[in-house]
């Protein structure tokens, strides 16, 4: 049986790295006494895995722990453990038990939304909103992507599912929900960067959370990955 | 230096800069962004499991812990953790945390007028009752000055007002406060458990009764063990050492007697411990099992400040354990003290904290192990965990300067406590020594690498079905520092030049395979030296170098040396005067004026048998009246 986490990574611990969360989780799961399987061998440790690492300095409204358990337990059980178990600044949202042969989270990923808070100027705001129909009219977006071995010029248009916003009272609010997938993963960053040089503005002050991780059903229609089938 | 970064103004609540507000902790933007700046910004997060989120403004009596060093050594610090735990268990009080940012984070908070803020609530220190430092090393006085400047608080004593907090400050160094008598408004000697909570009535009761500043730090002059250095005058001799040393005002102890907890199992321990998200240097349950050390080492202040032993039950510390392993989830834990191989009941409380922690995955692990102690059960115990490697001190290198030192361990306690760890598997040992120690000659230096052989041919004699692969010795060398309430207190240390010509000759000889020889800078045990026996008149050095740019001086890409140096020059003190100056019979020190619980008589006499190479036993085996007897229901040997 696995268990299914929903937690929250909170703008208090957004600086978090990957194995910051690791060490944090497989202690809160230690104190939550939830009969977590362990591997086998020498030094034998939790199967735990995160449906998707998220960076350090973003915030995630709805991240996923998925985690082995070596005997049953309930859904409440287990909820109201992680609820004692958890630090007050990674709340547990909600579990779900599944089959072990239930596909792994992190496989199933397909995009990621978030949600970016620009500290502006009005005019910077306005110009920037002004622009957005027109870049998501473009049939191409070129930009450089880097990754650990090279850099390269891609584009990032097919990665665009959705891009909106609104002035807000710091600047403006943008939404966006890209590809999240091995071959195809736009990062936040990128996007925003993109977005602004188009528009030919420099990049304002800029707080990104993670909004939710999303699959994709039989329909191929994106949905919350936590609720797949 | 640039302008103060407390001279900035906080944006106050209504502030539209502000993210969000959330259990009373600020979301300040300002921060925010800094913290996207830094290098490790987990260490200014705060926010971890169990650290304590009180509502600031309506919570009457406000405390503020500072260290002053960097996030991940602050929170390895078990007696921050005791005072954390007690202050915040006082009603209408709160406790929260403050660390010396990282320069990078220093520079940022003062180019951007950020002061310096606490980790719970993110409220600016300076806005808290009380400041309390802790002073565990020398080279971390710098970082102190640095922290009142980011926290916009006057760096002196005496320019400070009620929109200050009190600064006290307390840990090993405070048993020489006076390179910092300029700095700090209150010193407390001794152990804090009893005597914080004395210092916070005090000062909650003058700002209550609208008492100035300067009758509150009388008031806390009345208090046990309570060092109030504005209270004093110094004088000198024309030669530079003290000629005087007295109270201004009446009414103000001559001595200051330290504070005492006479029984562990009475006083608080922590239950329930902040579990930080980042990695720090000591990650793991700590256990305080006992407090003090008989051993007597020479050259060992610890030893000496900390005395008698008193150990807490093992009842106690087995209650402790599983608590703490409930309330943390940690997977290891660390039985601490000076020597926690002497701990009576060692091999019976590892034994049962094996059976009762194996289950549940949580490891034990046992620092600074005697190797003269009941040392093979217990490896036995721990080697079904885990094979960390094992740390021997011999700390000199012939039985005849182990003498001189009284560090009571002789060659064959050594090796056949490796030909056991070799025998069972373990294949690191760590071996420590110091150099520059009191009569040493090339011999006791030669004697280092002879030992280090000795351990390596060891290990090639154990069978090789038996012994585990990938031998690691370890050894380092450190230069000596004499320290005050040691009996080494009259010594001079070895120059600069000495040290500089052992080392050299170190490095030759320690080419051994399989030894792998490690040393530290002289230059900063030099500064350490001059520190830790230093006076009043060391204070403006310290100031000067800090204001020329000198913090982090314990880490070595922060040292600067030059600036140290320049800042002697500018003041007109010669610091070979405190660090390579032998002393006198009967000089008056600095900290004289400080009832350590070791009476000087004591001291003396164990420097007159150091000189003869004679030994003193363990106090168990019958007292040896170091002065403790005179503290009520202290000394129970």
């Amino acid at each position: 049986m696995r268990l299914l986490i929903e937690f929250q990574k909170t703008e208090r611990v957004r600086h978090l790295g990957l194995l910051d969360m690791q060490r944090t989780m497989q202690r809160a799961l230690r104190r939550s006494h939830l009969p977590v399987q362990y591997s086998k061998g020498f030094n034998p440790h939790m199967n735990m895995s995160f449906a998707s690492a998220l960076s350090s300095g973003i915030p995630g409204d709805a991240e996923i722990l998925d985690v082995s358990l070596a005997e049953p337990v309930t859904e409440e059980e287990a909820l109201h453990a992680l609820k004692e178990a958890l630090p007050p600044a990674m709340p547990v949202t909600r579990v779900r038990l599944v089959d072990d042969r239930f596909k792994k989270m992190g496989a199933r990923l397909e995009a990621a939304a978030y949600r970016f808070d620009l500290h502006s100027d009005p005019d910077t705001a306005v110009a920037l909103l002004d622009v957005l129909p027109r870049f998501l009219a473009e049939k191409e977006i070129m930009a450089l992507r880097k990754s650990k071995s090279a850099e390269r010029m891609v584009d990032i248009r097919p990665m665009i599912f959705r891009l909106e916003g609104e002035i807000s009272k710091n600047g403006a609010v943008l939404q966006a929900t890209v590809s999240f997938t091995e071959p195809a993963t736009l990062k936040p960053t990128l996007l925003l960067e993109s977005l602004t040089r188009y528009a030919g503005l420099e990049i304002p002050s800029v707080f990104i959370r993670r909004t939710g991780l999303l699959g994709r059903d039989s329909s191929g229609t994106l949905v919350p990955l936590f609720d797949m089938p | 230096m640039s302008e103060p970064a407390g001279n900035a103004k906080r944006k106050n609540s209504n502030n539209q800069e502000l993210l969000k507000e959330d259990n009373g902790i600020v979301f300040d933007l300002e921060i925010e962004k800094l913290l996207d700046l830094v290098q490790k910004p987990a260490r200014y997060m705060g926010g971890e499991l169990n650290s304590i989120q009180r509502d600031f403004e309506h919570t009457s009596f406000r405390y503020c812990f500072g260290f002053p060093d960097v996030y991940e050594v602050g929170m390895s610090h078990v007696g921050s953790r005791i005072l954390y735990d007690i202050i915040n268990k006082r009603p209408d009080t709160l406790c929260e945390r403050v660390f010396m940012p990282w320069v990078d984070m220093a520079d940022l908070m003062r180019e951007r007028k950020i002061p310096l803020f606490s980790l719970e609530t993110r409220h600016p220190v300076r806005d808290f009752d009380i400041l309390g430092i802790t002073l565990q090393y020398e080279m971390s006085y710098t970082n102190i000055l640095e922290i009142l400047d980011l926290s916009g608080i006057p760096i002196h004593s005496e320019d400070r007002t009620w929109a200050d907090p009190i600064i006290i400050a307390g840990g090993p160094c405070a048993f020489n406060p006076e390179p910092l008598h300029h700095f700090i408004d209150a010193f407390s000697l001794g152990d804090g458990e009893v005597s914080t909570l004395e210092t916070i009535e005090v000062v909650e009761r003058c700002k209550k009764e609208g008492k100035s500043r300067t009758e509150c730090l009388y008031e806390l002059s009345q208090l046990n063990g309570v060092y109030v250095p504005s209270l004093y005058e110094a004088s000198y001799h024309n030669d530079g050492t003290l000629a005087d040393f007295r109270p201004l005002r009446a009414g103000v102890p001559e001595t200051i007697r330290k504070n005492m907890v006479a029984d562990l199992d009475a006083a608080e321990y922590p239950e329930n411990v902040i579990v930080p998200y980042m990695e720090i240097v000591h990650d793991r349950i700590n256990i305080e099992v006992l407090r003090g050390c008989t051993r007597g080492c020479r050259f060992c202040q610890a030893g000496m400040i900390y005395r008698p032993v008193r150990e807490r039950s093992m009842q106690h510390i087995l209650d402790l354990a599983q608590k703490l392993v409930d309330n943390t989830g940690y997977e290891e834990i660390t039985l601490s003290s000076l020597s926690t191989g002497d701990y009576s009941c060692l091999p019976q409380l590892a034994h049962e904290m094996m059976e009762k922690f194996e289950s549940q995955r949580v490891s034990l692990s046992l620092p600074s192990l005697r190797l003269d102690s009941e040392l093979k059960a217990t490896l036995e115990e721990t080697q079904r965990v885990r094979k960390t490697s094992l740390t021997y001190a011999m700390e000199a290198g012939t039985q005849r300067l182990r003498d001189v030192i009284n560090k009571g361990i002789t060659e064959e306690d050594l090796m056949s406590s490796v030909t056991d760890a070799f025998a069972g598997g373990w294949s690191g040992i760590k071996l420590y020594f110091m150099f520059g120690l009191p009569t040493e000659t090339t011999e006791d230096l030669d004697g280092i690498a002879a030992l280090a052989g000795k351990v390596v041919r060891q290990y090639f004699a154990t069978p090789k079905e038996v012994r585990a692969r990938g031998l690691r010795v370890n050894c380092s060398a450190s230069c000596f520092v004499p320290k005050p309430f040691t009996p080494f207190q009259w010594e001079a240390q070895n120059s600069l030049e000495q040290f500089k010509e052992k080392q050299d000759y170190l490095c030759h000889i320690m080419h051994i395979k399989g030894v792998e020889f490690n040393w530290h800078t002289p230059q900063v045990s030099f500064l350490e030296a001059v520190f830790a026996r230093g006076d009043r008149r060391t204070a403006d050095v310290l100031e000067t170098a800090w204001r020329n740019g000198c913090r982090f001086d314990g880490w070595s890409d922060q040292f600067r040396f030059e600036t140290w140096m320049n800042a002697f020059e500018a003041c007109g003190i010669d610091p070979s005067f405190y660090a390579n100056r032998k002393r006198e019979k009967g000089e008056l020190f600095p900290w004289s004026f400080i009832d350590a619980g070791v009476t000087e008589e004591f001291l003396w006499r164990e420097h007159e048998l150091a000189m003869q190479a004679k030994v003193t036993p363990d106090c168990r085996r019958g007292c040896h009246g170091c002065g403790l007897k005179r503290f009520e229901g202290a000394c129970r040997s």
